[in-house]
């Protein structure tokens, strides 16, 4: 394979056929062979029926996005054949069963494979469907047999031999059949040779690629964090957190616990908080509309908090297992009353890995919420990183509880928790069982030692000081925008925020190839925004186009509210499925042919 | 070692005659008796005139949002379990606000203390109905009676799976700061429900009212027996009698956080372990 050439396999099925499985299960052995990839899923809210999909994106170099045409397509029903037949081109691969329909069609390459009757002949299970259309797929793609094995042999060995047995005849029976009958239409995406400088003699890669989704990191760089404290009540797309942290809870010595509602959840990880372990809770749109009470009760109370928030399209329960960019704002206002709140969103694993630490230390350091913005599309879709890399990315980072004490800093003196801090607007703040002092946590308005007040003057003071921690924060550690290409070069620059990013990478490449030079300016610290350092990313004079996965334009919103920059050009996608790289191009294309007519 | 006095923060603002003043008064006594001092425990109060005593009492603690105490608590409980964690609120509060987090801690027999402050009404918003006030209740937001039952707290935990749960009267200070040290002793989760006249705003539970209606479990009553406390906590509804004592204490039963394996030494204090290093390996 080019370099720059990508391939898009992609497996459809009704619900209940596994194809999640069989997906990750390509994602993972597209690593083993030592390719970059990049997966999605779509599945509706079901468990049974309804329709299942799952694209892996491969390449020989990293890529952070799927693509529109499809190179290879699965089908393990006729559905899934209709529903994507606008997506093929005509060189793509139509696997299908003829036995189960046929597509009547010379627009593509037909590869007919009698899935169902492999299946008879070896007297399998219909859930062994999966290995055989694994099986077909590495021959089609030239990859090797015995990755498929070894990953059979690591994932069923712990049931039965025979189990194993079963699955590797599965998969050996498709890889046969499509080998024999449809060498020649072999695309070999998957080819070692190509590659092999990552691999050692046995086919081991050098430096393994891990399979990681927004979730699975989120996960990694809490532990890295020394995070203590999960909570959470299941809800997609967060909901694989709950279960990762439960699974390691207690090898890695943390409470993972599954509360009775959000309210439950937040309001235990602030105890759990309150009394000095690192905490965090995870949900989505609904579930955070029912935490934000307690957010403002963080907010006065000073008490630091991370929360997940991984978005879906809403309003109300809207569509769950799709994605959006919909609660940006909402994030940000989310708490009645003032208080101080950071919200980081990563937009890719490796940044992901890198902020989820980034966020602990910022709630420690300013005592109050720090939030996590991802959606669906990242929380749920993997893509390769060298474990070499997720080791330097989390082995870096060094846990910074700021001004959180565990002994009474002035023997002779009373211990004020919120004693005015007119440099930095940060009290220290002694952990609860320290001897010779006491304090509360409190929800009402405050004193410096903490008892309630509602006089005026110490009012002022403690919102003050509250908000002094923002300004502080924007000088010490918000980071400015990421930008990628030449802003002074660009002839369009591209504004975005979190899991758009490998989008709008690829789409750069696209037009590169265009001959459209771009900039992009990826923002990660999305709220507060620090108007000074700003503006000077926004004064070329050449069109800025914003792109989010919303219809209002959130983050449009919030820059112009923050920093009085307009972005009036906008490409806004909320259809419930995330921003094709072709998609930008065409739009980017239309508005600079526009710009030169004028 | 600390005495009652050393447990009393702002003098406090309750009614002439209410009932918290006693409760409040309990607390202390029964927190210097088991040897706590102010930095060695924590506490949780919620909102209401009870959870006003959080300037009243020195402890570590938390002033929560309203209905939200135990929640609070069993966060605390499961990263310090080494100390104790006391709510404080009432009816409203916990059976109605925080209904939810009532319950499922009973569940879970979380480790963690609950005075619960049984007075009917709303004090601090002026009297309006509490979900414990008896069915007919007319207040300024029911001036046609209460239409629903009451709820009892102490039914709801024991059938919940609660393994203390104790009534007390507000006007009885010496046995309500032994049952207090009585639940925190206990391992697992115990709840004190307190009778309490609310002298403002409540004219039909009153001190008399207690007086005449309540009584002491004779000494024949079996804490350990689950039937017999289960027909105890339904006499107020069917005789309108009010049992004092401990009703009901399971024996044998590990709390929620006895159960978790890497739960040996607190979560807070417990050295860095974390290691992701392991963890990668599962994602190739």
């Amino acid at each position: 394979m080019q370099h720059s050439e990508t391939f898009l396999w992609k497996i459809g099925a009704p619900a209940g056929f596994g194809v999640m499985t069989t997906g990750v299960g390509m994602s993972k052995l597209t690593a083993r062979h030592g390719y970059h990839l990049f997966d999605y899923t779509e599945y509706p809210s079901l468990i049974q029926g309804g329709h299942n999909t799952y694209e892996v994106h491969i390449s020989a170099d990293p890529i952070k996005a799927n693509k529109k045409s499809i190179d290879c397509l699965i089908c393990l029903n006729e559905d899934t054949w209709h529903l994507h037949r606008h997506r093929l081109e005509h060189d793509s691969l139509l696997v299908f069963d003829p036995q189960e329909f046929d597509p009547k069609t010379s627009e593509v390459k037909n590869v007919p494979i009698p899935f169902q009757q492999l299946l008879n002949d070896l007297k399998a299970p219909k859930i062994a469907l999966n290995m055989v259309s694994l099986g077909a797929s590495l021959a089609l793609l030239g990859g090797d047999i015995s990755y498929l094995d070894e990953m059979i042999d690591d994932q069923f060995r712990k049931k039965s031999e025979e189990i194993v047995a079963i699955n590797q005849a599965a998969a050996g029976a498709g890889y046969t059949y499509a080998q024999e009958h449809f060498g020649e239409l072999c695309r070999p995406v998957l080819d070692r040779s190509q590659v092999a400088d990552r691999l050692d003699e046995a086919g081991k890669a050098h430096d393994p690629l891990t399979v990681l989704a927004g979730n699975d990191a989120f996960s990694l760089g809490a532990i890295a964090a020394d995070a203590r404290f999960y909570a959470a009540y299941p809800m997609s797309p967060s909901s694989s957190v709950i279960a990762i942290m439960a699974a390691w809870a207690e090898k890695q010595g943390l409470v993972a616990r599954h509360a009775e509602d959000e309210i439950g959840v937040i309001n235990e990880a602030l105890g759990a908080a309150h009394v000095g372990a690192r905490a965090s809770v995870g949900t989505s749109g609904g579930g955070f509309a029912l935490m934000v009470e307690s957010l403002s009760y963080a907010g006065v109370a000073e008490i630091p908090i991370v929360v997940f928030l991984a978005q879906r399209p809403g309003p109300a329960t809207g569509m769950p297992t799709w994605t959006e960019q919909g609660d940006l704002l909402f994030a940000a206002h989310g708490g009645h009353g003032e208080f101080p709140k950071i919200i980081l969103a990563p937009g890719d694993i490796e940044e992901m890995l890198a902020l989820t630490p980034k966020a602990f230390n910022l709630a420690d350091i300013y005592q109050t919420p720090v939030v996590i913005l991802s959606d669906k599309l990242l929380s749920e879709s993997h893509h390769s990183v060298p474990a070499s890399a997720v080791h330097a990315e989390l082995s870096k980072h060094a846990v910074d509880r700021g001004k959180t004490i565990s002994e009474k800093p002035y023997p002779d003196k009373k211990y004020m928790r919120y004693a005015d801090s007119p440099e930095d607007g940060i009290s220290p703040r002694l952990l609860p069982g320290a001897v010779d002092a006491f304090y509360q946590a409190n929800s009402y308005e405050h004193l410096a030692d903490s008892h309630t007040t509602e006089d005026a003057a110490d009012r002022v003071q403690q919102v003050d000081k509250r908000s002094r921690k923002m300004t502080t924060y924007l000088e010490t550690d918000f980071a400015s925008p990421e930008v990628f290409g030449s802003l002074e070069e660009a002839q369009i620059a591209l504004v975005s925020w979190g899991g758009n990013k490998g989008a709008i990478w690829r789409a750069q490449a696209l037009l590169a190839e265009d001959g459209i030079k771009t900039a992009f300016i990826h923002f990660t610290h999305v709220y507060p925004l620090n108007a000074g350092s700003l503006k000077p990313f926004f004064a070329q004079d050449l069109p800025y186009l914003l792109i989010e996965n919303n219809s209002t334009g959130q983050f449009g919103q919030l820059l112009r509210q923050q920093t009085g920059i307009d972005l009036p050009e906008k490409l806004l996608k909320y259809d419930g499925r995330p921003i094709f790289p072709e998609e930008i191009e065409k739009t980017v294309l239309k508005l600079l042919s526009t710009e030169s007519q004028l | 070692m600390a005495s009652p006095q050393d447990f009393a923060g702002y003098t406090p603002t309750w009614c002439s005659g209410c009932g918290n003043w006693s409760i409040g008064r309990a607390i202390m006594m029964s927190l210097a008796e088991q040897g706590l001092e102010p930095s060695s425990l924590n506490m949780v109060f919620d909102i209401g005139c009870s959870g006003n005593m959080n300037d009243f009492v020195n402890a570590y603690a938390m002033h929560s949002l309203h209905g939200r105490s135990i929640a609070n608590a069993i966060g605390i409980k499961l990263a310090r379990h080494d100390m104790h964690a006391l709510v404080i609120g009432g009816d409203g509060a916990l059976l109605g606000e925080g209904g939810n987090h009532f319950l499922h801690a009973c569940r879970g027999n979380h480790d963690i203390t609950v005075i619960l402050h049984d007075n009917s009404v709303y004090g601090l918003t002026t009297g309006q109905v509490a979900p414990t006030a008896q069915k007919g209740y007319t207040s300024k937001s029911t001036p046609g009676g209460i239409i629903e039952r009451p709820v009892s707290g102490l039914q709801l935990a024991l059938t919940q799976g609660a393994s203390f749960i104790a009534q007390a009267f507000a006007g009885n200070l010496p046995q309500l700061a032994k049952l207090i040290a009585a639940g925190m002793t206990h391992t697992g989760f115990s709840l004190i429900n307190v009778l309490q006249p609310c002298v403002t705003f409540n004219k039909v539970n009153t001190y008399s009212y207690y007086l005449q209606k309540s009584y002491q479990l004779p000494a024949e009553h079996n804490p350990h027996n689950y039937e017999h406390a289960l027909a105890k906590v339904q006499e107020p509804f069917h005789q309108e009698k009010f049992p004092l004592g401990i009703l009901y204490q399971a024996q044998d039963q590990q709390a929620y956080h006895q159960q978790l394996a890497q739960l040996e030494q607190p979560l807070v204090t417990r050295r860095r372990t974390s290691d992701y290093a392991p963890l990668l390996e599962y994602f190739q």
